[in-house]
C-alpha cells in the first residue's frame, strides 16, 4: 500500500453564520478574509505537507481549485514545485503528486506540460502526474469554457501533453483548442514514464478511459464512503474485466478524510468542529448547479443521476450536516489509532484500494491539532496498512520509479468524451523545423 | 418524410442530411402557404400552440439544433464553431428549397435568426425576433439561465410562473422513466445551444446587425427576466427597419405567457 498525505488549503477563519450567507465558490466575498488569516492559512498548510514528507509518507498530494474560499490552491503546481524543491534538498524519498491541473479548464495544456516536466527535474524523477477532468464550476465559470467542450479539451489536452513528453522532434499542433506552429518543451520529464492519474467521482465513461489507456484512478470520497464506496469501486472493477485488465489495487487511489487523537473519545472533543465547518462551509457550500452544469455530464449520465443520484451520497445534506451524520456516512473517520486503521485496512482490503490519499488537514483545524494529527497517523496509522498488498502478485505500475514502483507507458483507448468524433489532425503529424 | 401527428395541424418531421454528411437535421413541418422558419429557443423545440397559429397561414418549418434531436444527442460534437452554425442552417434552408421565408425566433433561436439573415441578406422576406439574446451591456446583464438552478427557472422565465401558458410548459410527464429523460433531454440541449453562447451570450452580432436589412419586428415581453426589456432600443439602434411590440404583464417567453398579443403582433406584422 502507498500513502500519501493530501491537504487543501482553506481559509480557516470564516464567520460561523457564513454558509448561511455566502457560496464556497466563484461568488465568495473576498472581504470575509482578512490578511492574517490568508497568510496563516498557505503558510500552515505549505508546513504541515513538509511535515507529512518529513515522517514518511509515500508522497504528498494537493490538487486545484479558482475561486475557491476552501481551498486556495489556483494552480497545484506552485505548491508542488515547492515541496519538490524542499524534499531533494532535505534528501525525502516522496512523490510530489499534484492531483490536479485540470485538463478541461487549461487553456495553455503546452504550459502544463511544462510545469510538470519542470516539477519532475526538481524532485529528481518524483513525479506523479494527476489530471482531472475539471469541476465544472471552476472550468466554466472561473475559466469560461463552455461546459460541454470541457471533456473535449481535456482529450485534446491530454493528447498534446503526452507527446510534447515524449516526442523527441518539434512537432505542429493543429487542434480543436489549440495551435502551436513548433512544440518542444525543455525540460522534458526526468523519468521516462511519469505515471498518470485521473480523478473522478464515479462516471463509467472515465474509469473505462483509466483502465484502457493504464491510467491510475483516484476516488476522492467526499460524499460519503459508506454511501457511495461499494457503488463506485464495484463499478470500476467491473469495468476492468470488461476492459480485460487484472484487478490491480494500486490502480485505485481512495481519498479519506482522518482524524486520529489518542482515543475516540478525545478524537470527537478535538476535530469534530473543524470537520464541521470544513465539510458545511466548504463542498457543502457549492450549490449543486454548479456541479453539474448543463452539458458537462453526459445525456445519459444525467438521465441516470435524475432517477439515481445515489453517487453523491451525503452531498445535498453537507451543508448542516453534523460530525455524527459524517461518520455514520463515512464522509470521515475519526478516532483512536486502533480505530482509524481497522476501518481503512477493513475498507481498503474490501475495496481492492492500493493507494490511499489521507486527508489530515481540514476546514479549521489549527496548525498544531493538524500537525499532530499527521504525526500520530504517520506513527500509529500508517506502518499498520503498508504491508496490505505485500503478498499479492501486484507491482504498482503507476508510482515513481524511484521510490519503488515500475512504472509502464499510457497505452491506446477510450476518450474522455462519449460521442465524440475521431480528428484526423490530432495524429502525430511530426515535422522537423 | 413521416408524419408523426394526425390533430390539426398534421405535423411531419423531414431529416436533411447537410455539412458533407456529418449532420442530419430533424425538421418538423406543418400546415400550408408561405415558408416560415422558426428556430427554437435554449431548451430545444416544442410545438406549441403558436406554431400551430402560424401554420394556419404559412408552411411551417422547425429545424432542431444540433445535439437536442432525440436518439443524436452527440452531433453537437460535429460543430465546433457559430460560424459552421450559420452556414449548417444556410444549407438547411437551401436544401429545403425554402424561397424568402419568413424567419421567426425565440430567444437562443432569435439570435440565430438574426446571425443567420444578417450573414445572408437575401435569404428571408422578413424576421420576427421574439425576446432575442445576442448583444450585450454590462449594465444591463442577460441572465445566464444556463447556470440558473432548476427551481429557479421558471421564475426566470416567466413574469407569472403560475399561469396557464407557464404551467402547459413546465409540465412534466407523470412516468419516472419518460420525465428523466425528458429532464436529461432539456439539460443536453442547454448544454448544446450552450456551447455557442457561454460564457457571455455575445458573440460579435453588433458589428453584423446593420446587414439584416429586411423588416424586422421585435416582440419582447416588459418583464423580461432573461433578457431586459431596454434591449429593444439596443436592437432598434443597430437595424436598419425595425418595429418593436413589448407586451405588459410578460415574461421571456411572449408567444407562450401572452400568446394571443404575440399571435395578433406577428400577424399583423406579415400581413
Amino acid at each position: 500500500m502507498k500513502i500519501t498525505l493530501f491537504e487543501q488549503a482553506p481559509y480557516r477563519y470564516l464567520p460561523d453564520d457564513f454558509e448561511q450567507h455566502h457560496q464556497s465558490v466563484c461568488t465568495t466575498p473576498y472581504s470575509v478574509t482578512n490578511r492574517d488569516g490568508v497568510y496563516s492559512s498557505i503558510r500552515d498548510f505549505m508546513d504541515e505537507l513538509m511535515l507529512g514528507a518529513r515522517t514518511g509518507f509515500d508522497g504528498i498530494a494537493v490538487t486545484e481549485h479558482g475561486q475557491s474560499s476552501y481551498d486556495m490552491v489556483p494552480n497545484p503546481d506552485l505548491v508542488a514545485s515547492a515541496l519538490a524543491y524542499q524534499t531533494e534538498a532535505e534528501g525525502l524519498d516522496v512523490a510530489i503528486f499534484p492531483m490536479g491541473r485540470s485538463l478541461g479548464k487549461a487553456r495553455e495544456p503546452v504550459r502544463v506540460a511544462e510545469e510538470y516536466a519542470f516539477i519532475d527535474v526538481l524532485s529528481g524523477g518524483r513525479l506523479v502526474a494527476g489530471f482531472p477532468i475539471g469541476l465544472h464550476y471552476d472550468a466554466s465559470v472561473n475559466n469560461g469554457v463552455p461546459p460541454i467542450e470541457i471533456r473535449p479539451r481535456f482529450d485534446e489536452n491530454l493528447e498534446l501533453l503526452l507527446r510534447a513528453w515524449r516526442d523527441q522532434e518539434p512537432f505542429v499542433h493543429n487542434g480543436r483548442f489549440s495551435q502551436y506552429p513548433s512544440v518542444n518543451i525543455w525540460p522534458r520529464p526526468l523519468q521516462p514514464t511519469p505515471p498518470v492519474w485521473i480523478t473522478g467521482i464515479g462516471n463509467p465513461r472515465t474509469m473505462q478511459m483509466c483502465l484502457e489507456r493504464n491510467f491510475g484512478f483516484n476516488y476522492l470520497s467526499w460524499f460519503g464512503a459508506k454511501l457511495t464506496g461499494k457503488r463506485i469501486f464495484d463499478r470500476f472493477w467491473e469495468i476492468a474485466d470488461q476492459v480485460g485488465v487484472p484487478r490491480n489495487p494500486y490502480r485505485l487511489g481512495f481519498l479519506q478524510t482522518i482524524a486520529v487523537s489518542e482515543t475516540d473519545e478525545r478524537a470527537e472533543q478535538e476535530y469534530a468542529a473543524h470537520l464541521e465547518y470544513g465539510f458545511r462551509k466548504g463542498l457543502g457550500s457549492i450549490p449543486p448547479e454548479m456541479l453539474g452544469l448543463p452539458g458537462g455530464i453526459d445525456i445519459r449520465g444525467v438521465q441516470a443521476l435524475v432517477k439515481d443520484p445515489g453517487d453523491f451520497g451525503l452531498y445535498y445534506q453537507m451543508k448542516s450536516a453534523s460530525f455524527r451524520e459524517l461518520v455514520d456516512a463515512g464522509v470521515v473517520i475519526c478516532g483512536s489509532p486502533a480505530t482509524v486503521r481497522e476501518q481503512l485496512r477493513e475498507y481498503c482490503s474490501q475495496y481492492g484500494i492500493g493507494t490511499l490519499h489521507a486527508m489530515l488537514g481540514f476546514g479549521s483545524l489549527p496548525r498544531d491539532l493538524a500537525m499532530k494529527n499527521i504525526q500520530l497517523f504517520a506513527e500509529e496509522v500508517a506502518p499498520h496498512l503498508r504491508d496490505l498488498w505485500s503478498d499479492s502478485e501486484h507491482r504498482h505500475h503507476w508510482w515513481p520509479e524511484r521510490l519503488g514502483g515500475d512504472p509502464t507507458p499510457v497505452t491506446p483507448g477510450a476518450t474522455a468524451t462519449e460521442g465524440a468524433p475521431t480528428r484526423t489532425t490530432t495524429q502525430k503529424t511530426a515535422v522537423t523545423v | 418524410m413521416t408524419t408523426i401527428e394526425t390533430t390539426n395541424p398534421v405535423i411531419t418531421e423531414e431529416t436533411v442530411p447537410v455539412w458533407n454528411g456529418k449532420l442530419s437535421i430533424k425538421v418538423k413541418i406543418a400546415g400550408a402557404g408561405a415558408p416560415l422558419l422558426y428556430l427554437h429557443p435554449a431548451a430545444g423545440l416544442a410545438w406549441d400552440p403558436f406554431l400551430s397559429e402560424l401554420a394556419q397561414t404559412h408552411t411551417v418549418y422547425a429545424p432542431e439544433f444540433p445535439g437536442t434531436s432525440a436518439g443524436d444527442p452527440y452531433a453537437i460534437h460535429a460543430v465546433d464553431h457559430l460560424s459552421d452554425i450559420v452556414l449548417i442552417y444556410e444549407e438547411v434552408v437551401r436544401t429545403l428549397g425554402l424561397h424568402k421565408p419568413v424567419v421567426i425566433g425565440q430567444s437562443f433561436g432569435g439570435m440565430l435568426a438574426a446571425e443567420l439573415t444578417a450573414a445572408y441578406p437575401q435569404l428571408a422576406s422578413k424576421v420576427v425576433l421574439l425576446d432575442p439574446i445576442g448583444l450585450w451591456r454590462d449594465d444591463l446583464p442577460i441572465a445566464n439561465w444556463i447556470a440558473t438552478p432548476p427551481a429557479e427557472l421558471p421564475a426566470l422565465l416567466f413574469r407569472d410562473p403560475s399561469g396557464p401558458g407557464a404551467q402547459s410548459m413546465l409540465a412534466m410527464p407523470d412516468d419516472p422513466d419518460i420525465a428523466a429523460a425528458a429532464t436529461a433531454a432539456m439539460v443536453w440541449a442547454f448544454g448544446s445551444t450552450g456551447k455557442f453562447v457561454w460564457p457571455v451570450p455575445d458573440r460579435g452580432l453588433r458589428s453584423r446587425l446593420h446587414r439584416l436589412t429586411v423588416p424586422v419586428l421585435l416582440v419582447w415581453g416588459r418583464d423580461d427576466r432573461v433578457a431586459p426589456v431596454g434591449y429593444v432600443a439596443e436592437w432598434q439602434h443597430e437595424l436598419a427597419d425595425s418595429q418593436a411590440v413589448v407586451i405588459d404583464d410578460c415574461g421571456h417567453i411572449p408567444q407562450v405567457e401572452r400568446l394571443d398579443q404575440t399571435v395578433t403582433a406577428v400577424e399583423k406584422f406579415l400581413s
